[in-house]
Formats: structure tokens, sequence, C-alpha cells
């Protein structure tokens, strides 16, 4: 995710020298990507990439921190600036109202809240404008405030009219099947029983917490008093119930990534602060807060050594230790070069094991800091059938290229459709459960459905099509992973002869004997509306491969070369011809002259390599061929 | 004795003159022609000058064919008065093309052998336990989402999980952990891989390709190393590297790999104005970052005496980057359009 703040508004939490391009430079090196700088006005926009295990630098605070940290390494100055305001507030005043929080099953692991009189009417300028250059829409002070507090302290936070929740109950529970809400958007959805709800306490559904508002609830025009109010939430249920409803709000995308407890705490006191200063904010109720206790604290141990080990370059351990006081870590000093690191809250989910202390050091040190240098070689020895099917599929793809045809790559899934019409089963095919489209939903058993849909699809852009493909193909096996099978498939829009001639080129240039391969000079092709395919075992080529054909010495005796001319029928077709042909021990090669209609003229070529043969000789072997 | 020398000189002459090429060929070659007077006269040569004899006839005849065929040629040449147009095509062969991005894996695949990496196949149907657990993304994990891998229908298994079609090509590190057992590592997965978007800027299937280097000692100037020397190889040795933190699951520390802008130099400055092609400079390329301890744990290698870092590539990327192919729709290079696929 990305968000937007300001250069005035980062200074209210950060003193510094450095200028706003150098900002952005040094962040994006090493801490948050700063994508874009815009100036406006008297103040420069950042737009921020926010990366998922680091929604603490999600707000002006955040960014703040990290600034800290880095730009100090860049020779600028960089110090936080008190933060004074998150403290309670006194406790005088009258507190006459109260919310009752009910949350048996600790859904919500903190609840903070407070009732305020309040003032509704239009934000100061500052507050309008930094929002809305921050792309968020300016509504009213009561929702902004939400907002604002939001992108500065970094925890989502809402505000409930307090009149219009009736009860001053928030009854926390999972959704019934088939409940219905309305969000503030006025939109309708259909909840079920991963949703997490506020009920009043009379089965009235009032928020879908942490997402969105409901309409039932919010400020309007003639609120009186609201209950400014932050939870903290399951990330996992709030990916969840945001991803099915399609509610994409900046605050589930923050919630879904488990952002900081205490900074659910900061945020809900500088928003009372808000509402006092701008809204006319009086609190008329206790400052609830379900967990106050919540802060654990986290250590690691970690030797000095790791530092140097994993990153390839000695850091002295003064910057190390530098490095990690200006990121909020606190240290204590171990004996043997060791040292405790105490993690700040903020941190709690990101830092878990030593190397991730590395990654900090590394990338606050510099990634431009550390040298490029290419690990020793050493020899590894690659499995041969590995390697084979890589050697061969490209020998063979070159080979199609160079004969002619196109390589296509297809999905590995097809649709139902594209089996039952290549004549499969469905039953011997993987189906995905959960395909985007009916397009993609089973994996393929064969490439024959995916090429002939190209030659469909294609007709009209050009007249001859020839295309192949080299891929896997799955095939279901019993309580184990699919058979991953490579083939070759060839489809064309020729004849039976052109495709014939290119699965000949093929064991010609693996010098595999095709008429006494398996096929017996026979492959299987078949014809389906004009298109010709076949589909090839890489594995069975590859098994019967030779580098170089069978060699045979220079024959120095005179070749007698004699042609004859059949007539086709069943009985005598060019493999029986072949065949009884080839009984003769003189006969070397045949070769095809002419076909014209049925008549078949062949070239037979005779020697001996112990002698020189008469054209006798030959002749009567050729007379048995009949 | 029979001067062949003198045969020669005077068909030389004959052949300047003549206009009529088969009146000098049944002169020399003919039935009663000069060479067959020659072999004739063979009877009546001593036996042991007869081979000699024999091969200087056999030469003489050789090039008189070869000299009447040239001959021939430039007569016929003559005769017909038709233009030669040199500049027109030659014979037209056939070329049939590859799919553009089976040159760039190609290529890829060539940088990383020279330097040792071996390329390997592992399966693109994949158990849940290899594609995430096995790389430290526990079940609750956003990536094993519905929205972000697909899932086979299937009987789950007690020990792996379910089947999904492989979301990545990482799922292949700690098998090859397995498989090697003993570090050196030096790994090169090149592989479909599967997510569940289709639109302009996404395809269900796509490519990618995953190094992995587990040995003694490796640390970040390794990995640092390796992408600069690919990014040099692929792209030009102009090229520079940068690496910015980032986050995954399988790499502690993670870094984004970003590679200069060839268009702007790296400034992302151009005339003045800023680049269109590039962020400031900059193009993001992969996702990188050194092995977490959990993965090499998975894949039996103990982290305490062994270090690695791993990175995962789109060669689709690195192929559009690199020939600087402006595809508008990215689906167009799965859907099989001639147009698209003879080009290259």
């Amino acid at each position: 995710m990305n968000i937007k703040i300001t250069h005035n508004w980062l200074l209210e939490y950060l003193d510094t020298d450095a200028t706003p391009y150098e900002i952005q430079k040094y962040l994006s090196l090493c801490g948050p990507s700063i994508e874009s700088v815009t100036k406006i006005d008297n103040d420069f926009i950042y737009d921020v990439e926010v990366i998922t295990n680091r929604i603490d630098y999600a707000s002006v605070l955040g960014v703040a921190r990290e600034a800290v940290a880095i730009l100090p390494m860049f020779d600028k100055r960089a110090k936080l600036k008190d933060l004074a305001s998150f403290h309670w507030t006194g406790e005088n005043g009258k507190r006459t109202e109260k919310v009752e929080i009910v949350d048996p099953d600790n859904l919500c692991p903190r609840k903070l809240a407070v009732v305020m009189e309040v003032s509704i009417g239009k934000s100061p300028q500052y507050i309008k404008e930094r929002l809305e250059n921050c792309g968020i829409r300016s509504l009213n002070n009561l929702i902004d405030i939400t907002n604002y507090v939001m992108l500065e302290v970094g925890h989502p936070a809402h505000v409930f009219d307090y009149d219009r929740v009736k009860t001053g109950k928030i009854f926390i529970r999972k959704a019934k099947n088939g409940e219905k809400i309305t969000t503030l958007d006025k939109k309708n959805y259909l909840l079920n029983s991963n949703d997490i709800i506020f009920d009043d306490g009379t089965g009235r559904i009032i928020d879908l917490p942490g997402i969105m508002g409901l309409d039932n609830s919010v400020v309007t025009e003639k609120t009186k008093r609201i209950i400014f109010w932050i939870e903290t939430n399951d990330p996992k249920a709030i990916r969840i119930t945001s991803m099915r409803l399609g509610i994409r709000t900046a605050a589930a995308s923050i919630n879904e990534k488990n952002p900081d407890p205490e900074a659910a705490k900061m945020t809900f006191l500088k928003g009372i602060e808000l509402y006092q200063k701008i809204a006319k904010g009086n609190i008329i109720s206790p400052l609830y807060d379900t967990s106050p206790d919540i802060k654990k604290e986290k250590l690691l141990v970690i030797g000095y050594e790791l530092f140097g080990k994993k990153i390839g370059i000695e850091i002295p351990k003064k910057r190390i230790n530098s490095i990690l006081v200006n990121l909020g870590f606190g240290i204590n000093y171990l004996e043997d070069s060791r040292i405790q690191v105490i993690v700040p809250s903020w941190r709690a989910n990101d830092i878990n094991i030593p190397e991730d202390l590395v990654e900090e050091i590394a990338r606050v040190y510099g990634y431009q800091n550390i040298p490029s240098i290419l690990q020793p070689i050493v020899y590894i020895d690659q499995p041969k059938d590995m390697e084979d099917i890589f050697v061969f599929q490209n020998k063979i793809k070159l080979l199609l290229k160079h004969l002619g045809l196109n390589e296509v790559i297809n999905y590995s899934m097809i649709s139902k459709s594209m089996i039952e019409d290549g004549g499969l089963k469905i039953e011997n095919h993987l189906r995905l459960s959960n395909s985007i489209s009916e397009e993609i939903e089973y994996l393929r058993t064969s490439l024959l459905p995916s090429l002939y849909k190209n030659i469909q699809d294609n007709s009209g852009r050009k007249e001859v099509m020839r295309f192949f493909e080299i891929a896997k193909v799955y095939w279901l096996k019993k309580n184990d992973l699919p058979d991953e099978v490579y083939k070759i498939g060839i489809a064309t829009n020729t004849d039976y002869f052109d495709l014939k001639g290119i699965i000949e080129a093929i064991y010609k240039e693996l010098n595999i004997d095709f008429c006494h391969s398996r096929e017996g000079g026979n492959p299987d092709i078949i014809e389906k509306d004009g298109v010709f395919m076949t589909e090839i075992d890489l594995q069975k080529l590859i098994n019967n491969y030779h580098q170089v054909p069978k060699f045979k010495s220079l024959n120095p005796y005179a070749v007698i070369k004699l042609d004859k001319t059949f007539e086709l029928s069943p009985k005598t077709t060019y493999a029986i011809v072949r065949q009884k042909a080839f009984k003769s021990k003189l006969l070397q090669k045949i070769e095809l002259v002419t076909l014209f209609n049925n008549k078949l003229t062949l070239r037979f070529y005779y020697s001996l390599s112990s002698r020189n043969i008469t054209e006798e000789e030959a002749k009567e072997e050729l007379a048995l061929v009949r | 004795m029979i001067n062949f020398e003198e045969i020669k000189n005077q068909f030389d002459k004959d052949i300047k003159e003549t206009k009529e090429i088969e009146k000098l060929e049944i002169k020399y070659l003919g039935r009663n022609g000069v060479i067959n007077d020659l072999l004739k006269k063979i009877k009546e040569i001593p036996q042991e000058q007869k081979k000699s004899y024999g091969q200087k006839v056999n030469e003489l005849k050789t090039s008189i064919k070869r000299l009447i065929e040239v001959k021939r040629k430039e007569l016929a040449g003559k005769k017909s008065e038709v233009f030669f147009d040199k500049t027109l095509p030659g014979k037209s062969y056939p070329k049939g093309s590859l799919h553009p991005i089976t040159y760039t894996i190609e290529e890829i695949a060539n940088i990383f052998q020279k330097i040792g990496f071996v390329r390997v196949s592992y399966p693109e149907v994949e158990w849940e336990y290899f594609a995430f657990e096995a790389l430290n993304m526990p079940k609750d994990h956003p990536a094993r989402d519905d929205f972000e891998t697909f899932f086979i229908n299937y009987p789950k298994d007690k020990k792996y999980g379910k089947i999904v079609l492989s979301p990545h090509t990482s799922s292949g590190q700690t098998r090859e952990m397995k498989r090697v057992k003993e570090p050196p590592i030096r790994m090169i997965n090149i592989a479909k891989c599967y997510r569940p978007n289709w639109d302009i800027t996404h395809v269900p299937m796509f490519f990618q390709f995953e190094g992995l280097c587990v040995d003694h000692n490796i640390n970040i100037t390794h990995l640092k190393g390796t992408i600069n020397y690919f990014v040099k190889n692929f792209f030009g040795k102009d090229r520079e590297i940068r690496l910015r933190p980032c986050h995954f699951q399988f790499t502690e520390p993670s870094f984004e790999v970003d590679v200069s802008c060839k268009v702007c130099g790296g400034k992302g400055l151009l005339n003045n104005k800023k680049c269109k092609v590039c962020k400031s400079g900059w193009l993001e390329l992969a996702g990188t970052g050194m092995v977490h301890p959990n993965v090499l744990k998975a894949g039996g290698i103990d982290p305490n005496q062994y270090s690695g870092w791993a990175f995962g590539f789109g060669p689709e990327r690195c192929m559009m980057m690199k020939e600087e192919m402006k595809i508008d729709d990215i689906r167009i290079l799965y859907n099989g359009d001639i147009r698209f696929l003879e080009q290259f």
C-alpha cells in the first residue's frame, strides 16, 4: 500500500535540515520508498510505499521515526520533536455519560472510547488542505479528525453519533449468516459468521469494525455528542471480511497488517486533543481503555559478530549501537560482545530474530555502502535428466523454428469445453477449486486442445499456420502430485504429409530411425476440421537420441540405381513395398521419385560393400518387390 | 607418347572461339570424341604407366566437362537478353519464430551457467508445504488466501496439505536443499508460476527465475555481486543496481532490486524533463534477500553453519525492459496471436 503525507506535516514531528528531495533520496535507499515528491503551494507531498511488515511507518510519525535513524547517516540533522501531546488529559469536568463495552470472546483485543459533546462544522483550512493533498476527501470536522489522526499517528479511528447508538452499549460479536448491513456510503452487504460486528445490545448492528462505519450510527449534520472510538483487530478477520465484501478502505488496509496497539492509544489521545481544539469538544464520559497494560517488552540477544558475518563487512560497534538507538531500540550490554536489544512496541511484529536486527543495521548503514563481490565459483553436479530436458527442448525448438513453425506458449489450464471437444475425459483432469474464469479451470493433460484453439483463434489472420508448443502436461495420480510430463505438440492447417514431414525431421535431427521407432513410421496424427495435430513425448525422444548416426564405412563399389513404379492400393502401400524391398541384402536406400495419382515411382539403390554387383543382380532383387 | 598439354591447349582455343557448344561437346566428350579416343588407346600403354595415364585422362575429362558447363551458361546468358536484377531478394527459406520469452530464458540460463549455477526443474503443481510452510509462510499468511494462490480440488495430504499451483519458483528452494543435502548450492530455477489475476497488467500464468546460493560464509556482498553480474551481462555494462529494503517471508534481510534506467542513464531527467520510463532514474526489477534461517532448517541445512541468498525475477519484465518492448496489454504474451508470435 501507499500513503501520502506532506513535508510541513512531517516537520511537526521532525527537526531536520534535509530538503524534501534529500529526504526522498535517503529514505528510499535505507527505509520507506518515497516514490514521488510533488511540490504544492508551500508544501511538498510525499508518496510513500509501505511494505507489508512495516505498517508502523504508515504515518507522519512513522516516517519521522525512520528519518531520525536514516538522515544522520547522510550527515543531516534529524531529531524527533517532543511528543508531549500523547498523555491522558486531566480527569476533571463532569463525566455523566458512559459507554458499556462488551466483548465476551475478546474479538477486539484493545478498545478505547470516550463520549464528547461537540460542535459539527468545517475543518480548519490546514486540516482540509492536508487531507486533500494526501488523497482523502474532507467532509466535516468530526470525520476529518479520525482520518487526520490516522495519517498522523498511524492507527485507524472511528466516530459514532452517541445519540444514534441509542443504548450507549457496544457489544462485539460475530455476525450471523444472512445478517444485513448498510455502510455509511449507503451500500448493502450480506454478512456471514466470519465477520465481526458491533451490536448496540438490541441485535441492531451498528458497525463493521476496522473496515467501515455504518449508515445507522455515523455522525450527521445534527450530531451533538459523539463516541470517539478505536479498537484493535484480528488482522486475519479484517482481511477476510474486507476482501470478501470488496471494501478496501485505508482503515482495512492498515488493520489487516496488525498495527501497534500503542499507536491506537496515541491516536486516541491525539484525536481527543483535536476534538477539543477544532470541534469545541468537551469530554463527558470516563476515558475507556480496556487494556492499559497491553505493552509488553520484547527482547532479543545478538552477538556483534553476526552483523559482519551476514553483511560481509565490519561495521563499528559504536555505529551499530547508534543506529539501533536512533531506530528506537533499547540496548543492554552483555559480556562476550553480545547485546540484549529491547524492541519498541511499534516494531514488535516485524522484529523476531537476530537476522531482523542485521537487516536494520545493513539498511540504515546503507546497501549502497556494501560492495558487490561474486561468491567463489564451485562445481555443482547437474542431474542429467534435468539438463537433458532443457538441452533437448532448445534443440527441438530451434529445429522447428528453422522449419518455419511458430512457437506458442499457452496457459496450462484449459476450459471444460476444450477438454470435451478434444475427446478427452474430464475425470482425468485436475480442477482448480478457485479458478477465476471457466477458460482456465482444468490442468491440461494434452497440448492439442490449446493448439487447436490457436489455429481457430487465428483464422483470417494468416493463411498457412504451423504452431508448436513444448510444455508440461499434468497427469493425475492417486494420493500424490500429478506427473508433470513434457510434450511437444504440433498443429498445422496444411495437410497430413506436411505434419508427417515435420515429425520425420525431428527424428532425423535427433538421429532416431523413424521407420523403426515405436510408431513404425506412422505417427499419431489427428485431423479435426482441417487441423492436423500430433503430440510427442519429449522424454522418449531423449531416450532414443544419438549424437551422430551410426557410421558406415564408405562403399568403394558401384551403386546400381533402378526406378520402379507401383500402383498404390491397400495391399501395395509404401510401407509394404519398403518392407519387401529391404528383405534384399543389396538394398541401401529407397527414394521417392514421383507420386502421380496413385502411381508411385521409387528409386532403389543397390550395392554391396564387398564387391561390384551387376545390373542383372540388382534387377533380380527388385523383381522380387511386387 | 600423347601430349596432354597440347590437347588441352587446343581445347582452350576451341572453346574461346566456339559459338555452338554442342559441337564442341561432341568433339571432345562424344562417343567418338577426343576423350574416348584416349581411353581406347589405353590398351597400347605399357602396364606400368596405365594407372597414371588413366588418371591424366580423367583429369582432362573433368576439366573439359566443367569448362563446357561454364561456357554453356555464359552463352545461355547472352542469348536471353533478360535483365539480371541483382537487387531482387534471394531465394526464400522458411523462418518460423520462437516465443520471445524462450530467448530470454535461454540467455538467463547461460549467464548463470557461466558462474556455476545449474538449472533445475521442480513441480509447478506443488504441495502447500513446499510453496509456503517450508518458506516460512505460516497458515494465516495472506499469500495463502484464495485470492493470491490457485488451489487444486484434491484431497489434502496429512503432511503436505493441499495441492496448489505454485505462485512462485521459490517452492524449489527447499526441494533443491533436500536434493543436494549438503551445500554448496548454486541453483537457477526457471519455471511457470500461477496467480489468480487476469487483466491488462497480470496474467494467471507467468514465468519466474529463482536463484539460490547456499554455502559457508555467504553474505550480502555476494548477493549484490551476483545480481550486479547478471544485470551487467543481461542489460549492459553501463547499468547499475541498487538494493532497497523490502519484505519477504523467506528472506531476512529482504531487498528490492532496482536497475538504473537506460533512457535517462539513472538520472531521472532527460533534457531537464522527468524521464517517462522510470521512477527517478531507477526501474524495479526483482525481490531478493538472504535466505531465512527457517527456510534453511526446512531444507535440512544448519543455519549456524551455512548461509545463503535467493532472488526471484520475472523474465517477462526483464525481456520487456531489455528489448524496450512496449506492451500495453500483457495478455498478448500468452493468447497465441500469430501476429505477435511471428515477429520474433
